[in-house]
């Protein structure tokens, strides 16, 4: 089943191509890296998706529907789930309380049930409260739950990254650098946390430059200067001359 | 209750009791006032802070969503006036306009927060300023309506009495009702969507929460209890000019606000309880109101940089220090 297709899609900001006519296909419930140098438009095509900037050409359809355009809270609504590179959270929540604001969704409260109080609305915020203590356990953040976001070292706010993005309950989680910057340790878990996520049926999309990620990957798409250059499995992409060229420049061309 | 009440330990249960015991003396205090005072001057000064309070409080509402509304004073006046003019000119009762000059305050702040809501937050800062400037110009401008400089005089009052001990109690419980009301908007989810924005919009687009709605919710929310606070002052003060509401009325709410504490629901009622009432018992000291203020101003802030509402926090964090630094020597 194809979850999400994305047709020909382009930004230019200015004369500059940020992500020039990229064609793909994202198969539901596999990990699909997307890797590329700094500056390949990895960062900018997430935000296409999500609806933070306009596309200026192209199409995404998410499980048949198009999304193209639409705010990014809508799309939040339909299922798909992101992290951010920089700032990944609300730095004077603690932790519990930032996956708790990222409860919108499901279930969903009435102005007027949040203002009185109700039955209906007390009983979501319970099972609101559950539900969030389990993702924190599952990305294994459980035993900060009540420490302020923004004291957290690096790797904890970048899983707690990933818990807030898997509160919105999601079927398509994008992952923008999940380890970069990370220790070694740091990187292992959240490999670790990746997987898990992944078995629980929901597909993910990861930018990496790290090529550490492709271990956990079914399938790899490199992109570079904004364009698709290759797409293939992990193996073949470590081995490709052209990928190599995009991260290692291309010394031997220059001799002629 | 809220959202985060949920997940209260025993500490901060026990800390929510002496809250509220606090509000319960300050609420007692506030209602045996007249009792303890027959100066009409108290009462005056106690009513003014009444409704300055309603002020300060919904512009504090419509800060914690990022958003620095500097028309908030521009849209007291905006209730006074539609307040003043219905039951001046058409004769409604006052207990009518009071309603409608809400209303009106909060449909014309949705109206101008709407297209910029989906901007950064600074920007919404941005028009609100040249908003209440243009809208007092608006007002001076309507000689014969709103009876330009000079303002409206004879307005009809709330109570057809001497005494001002009805309009005391009426403006209390008003304001209770409007402190419950945003109080309990803010411990709501509504309340912590709000902050979520004001901390990363981009986080909170991208869990669900819309931005430019809830931008524009806050900015109805305070600014109908800023209508509902002018149209207060129109009809207790029966005389209006537009020199009330200008600029200087915007930062005062803002100075009020900042010195109780930006980030606790009670620092804009200390804030003027501080700032507000007590200059007008320095005896013989008041035309040096401003610069008393901007010393308080200074001193708080260079001190107690979350406002006076940290200082009891402080205290007892300092006693637990000391008191652990010397069961360890």
């Amino acid at each position: 089943m194809i979850i999400l297709e994305v047709t020909g899609l382009t930004k230019n900001f200015g004369g500059l191509a940020a992500v020039s006519n990229i064609d793909m296909k994202v198969n539901g419930g596999e990990v699909l890296g997307l890797i590329g140098p700094n500056g390949a438009g990895k960062t900018t095509f997430f935000n296409l998706i999500t609806g933070v900037i306009r596309p200026t050409k192209g199409q995404v359809v998410y499980k048949g529907k198009d999304i193209t355009g639409k705010k990014p809270h809508e799309i939040a609504e339909m299922g798909i789930g992101r992290t951010f590179q920089l700032n990944p959270l609300f730095p004077n929540f603690t932790i519990l309380q930032n996956v708790l604001s990222s409860f919108q969704l499901r279930p969903r409260s009435t102005l007027l049930g949040t203002f009185f109080n109700t039955r209906v609305y007390r009983n979501n915020e319970a099972y609101i409260l559950e539900q969030s203590l389990e993702i924190l356990k599952l990305v294994g953040l459980d035993k900060v739950k009540d420490e302020m976001a923004q004291n957290q070292p690096h790797g904890y706010q970048k899983m707690l990254g990933v818990a807030r993005a898997l509160a919105i309950k999601p079927e398509l989680l994008l992952l923008d650098e999940p380890i970069a910057g990370m220790n070694p340790d740091e990187i292992d878990n959240t490999i670790e946390a990746i997987k898990r996520t992944s078995h629980l049926g929901v597909t993910i999309i990861l930018v990496e430059h790290n090529m550490k990620i492709l271990e956990i990957c079914n399938r790899v798409i490199v992109i570079n200067f904004g364009q698709k250059i290759v797409e293939g499995l992990p193996q073949e992409i470590k081995e490709n001359p052209e990928v190599i060229r995009a991260y290692l420049g291309s010394g031997h061309d220059t001799k002629h | 209750m809220g959202l985060m009440i949920t997940v209260r330990d025993t500490a901060s249960r026990r800390k929510n009791y002496i809250q509220i015991i606090i509000c319960g003396i300050l609420i007692c205090f506030l209602a045996i006032v007249p009792l303890l005072t027959n100066s009409p001057y108290n009462l005056h000064i106690f009513i003014l802070t009444l409704i300055y309070i309603i002020a300060a409080a919904s512009m504090r509402f419509i800060m914690t969503s990022g958003q620095i509304p500097l028309a908030h004073g521009a849209f007291l006046g905006l209730g006074a006036y539609v307040s003043g003019i219905l039951s001046k000119h058409f004769g409604i009762s006052s207990w009518l306009t009071l309603l409608v000059a809400a209303l009106v305050a909060m449909g014309v702040g949705t109206f101008i927060s709407f297209p910029f809501a989906r901007l950064k937050a600074f920007y919404y800062s941005m028009i609100s300023l040249f908003f209440g400037v243009g809208m007092l110009q608006t007002i001076e401008s309507f000689g014969k309506l709103t009876g330009g400089i000079t303002g409206i005089t004879g307005i009809p009052t709330l109570f057809h009495t001497a005494s001002k001990v009805p309009f005391y109690y009426c403006f209390l419980a008003l304001m209770l009702i409007s402190l419950f009301i945003l109080y309990r908007l803010e411990v709501s989810r509504i309340g912590w969507n709000l902050k979520a924005i004001e901390q990363s919009y981009l986080v909170a687009g991208s869990v669900g929460i819309s931005v430019v709605q809830h931008r524009v919710l806050a900015v109805a929310i305070g600014c109908f209890f800023a209508g509902l606070a002018g149209g207060m002052y129109a009809t207790y003060n029966v005389t209006i000019s537009p020199s009330s509401f200008d600029m200087a009325a915007t930062l005062w709410l803002i100075i009020y606000v900042t010195i109780g504490g930006m980030g606790n629901f009670a620092g804009p009622i200390i804030g003027t309880l501080v700032l507000f009432l007590l200059p007008q018992y320095y005896s013989g000291l008041k035309q040096y109101t401003p610069f008393i203020s901007a010393a308080i101003l200074f001193a708080v802030l260079y001190t107690f940089r979350d406002g006076l509402v940290s200082v009891p926090g402080l205290v007892v964090s300092f006693y637990k220090k000391r008191k652990k630094g010397r069961s360890k020597s």
